[in-house]
């Protein structure tokens, strides 16, 4: 453990003690916080992460929502979306949507459980620095919790001259966000470091 | 307050990825000895960049705003929708917290991201001493914001995806929302290029 802690929003020099028993702390000088206490171990996060990638295939292998109007119907996936303003020739945007929706919760989920499982039989992937640069790189473009709302919005819409019905994809996918969102949370930069070096010890 | 101890002063880098200490000059081509990354003192160019990321922003929040996101063809007619015409629909339906929630996302959110960080900007150009914990706290509410933009992106996405039923109705998407999703980006790597270390470097005059 190094001995002193840089604040990485104002530079400030902290000397590094244990952080509390619960919370944590934060910079003196600009209130960042800079320590959590983690609680959370490498099986854990392992097992958040199979959880996520199970919701996220079902997520997509199942309608998220089906319209009923006029006796013809039609249902929508959760990379439907995407491909749907693919098909209406807005390519860039469709590959924002996809990016944000699946390829970044998908990469995410696939980096942790690449470089946590050898860590838990104390091996080391190769190439995990790489691995652990995607992972930070990717994390802040999961936008999964803005996309159930934007469901929600769109549904509001439509409920006004459609029958609705929700599909399979659309609970696995309000799971899959509250999933993420506990992995992200216990999986800090930090914490993964703490993991890789204990197990080479 | 005097003789505040700095990474800067004690010649120490902090990554950013994997948040390890370096002492300046140890590592080859100062690179994470830990993850690899590149390592600055602070973001290269951090300032003239993170200018012109919200410039564009600024220019691309006009089109998202006027232009339409979408266009719904009926056999009867043609309804063009931009994004303050969807939250009037919404609300005229009876539905005010959907309403309130996408006028919040969609309008209030993007206008005080560009305008934080113009403020933001300004200050960190001019080195101002004042006000530094409030705006340290601005610049973390536009970082943990800035994606809530994209919820209109999402909803019109879906709706263009469920209506296009044969000869009966459609929804066309427009040249607002691909502006609003480049307005949501541009932000979000704005935020990311703008070393918020910059508003604490110069000494505080008292």
């Amino acid at each position: 453990m190094s001995p002193l802690i840089v604040c990485p929003a104002c530079d400030l020099v902290h000397r590094n003690a244990a952080p509390p028993a619960r919370g944590g702390t934060c910079c003196a000088r600009c209130r960042a916080p800079l320590q959590r206490t983690e609680g959370s171990s490498v099986d854990t996060a392992i097992a958040l992460a199979v959880c996520a990638l199970v919701l996220l295939l079902l997520s997509n292998a199942y309608p998220l929502v089906e319209m009923q109007v006029n006796g013809t119907s039609r249902d929508t996936t959760l990379i439907g979306a995407a491909l749907g303003l693919y098909a209406q020739h807005f390519h860039s945007l469709a590959a924002l949507v996809l990016l944000t929706t699946v390829v970044a919760p998908l990469l995410q989920i696939a980096a942790l459980l690449y470089v946590l499982i050898p860590v838990r039989r104390r091996r080391r992937a190769p190439g995990q620095e790489a691995v652990f640069r995607i992972l930070v790189q990717v994390r802040p473009w999961t936008f999964m919790e803005v996309f159930m709302l934007g469901v929600l919005a769109a549904l509001v819409r439509l409920s006004n001259f459609a029958h609705i019905v929700t599909g399979v994809s659309l609970w696995s996918c309000l799971l899959l966000m509250f999933c993420l969102s506990a992995l992200s949370s216990s999986t800090s930069p930090e914490q993964i470091w703490h993991w890789i070096e204990r197990s080479r010890e | 307050m005097s003789a505040l101890i700095t990474g800067r002063s004690l010649g120490l880098l902090l990554c950013l990825e994997c948040r390890a200490t370096v002492r300046a000059g140890t590592t080859a081509h100062s690179r994470c000895p830990r993850c690899h990354a590149r390592l600055h003192e602070r973001k290269p160019h951090s300032l003239i960049v993170t200018t012109a990321l919200v410039i564009c922003a600024a220019i691309l929040y006009v089109p998202a705003n006027v232009l339409p996101v979408m266009d719904t063809r009926t056999f009867i007619d043609d309804e063009y929708d931009t994004i303050m015409s969807g939250v009037l629909v919404l609300l005229h339906s009876g539905s005010w917290p959907i309403a309130l929630l996408v006028f919040v996302a969609s309008i209030v959110v993007p206008l005080l991201k560009i305008l934080a960080l113009a403020v933001l900007l300004y200050s960190a150009w001019r080195r101002s001493p004042r006000h530094r914990l409030e705006r340290s706290g601005l610049f973390r509410l536009v970082e943990f914001i800035g994606r809530w933009s994209m919820l209109d992106v999402y909803a019109i996405s879906l709706l263009a995806a469920l209506v296009q039923v044969q000869s009966f109705a459609s929804i066309i998407v427009g040249w607002g929302a691909w502006a609003f999703g480049a307005v949501v980006v541009l932000t979000m790597f704005a935020a990311r290029t703008f070393d918020e270390r910059l508003l604490w470097d110069t000494p505080p005059n008292d």
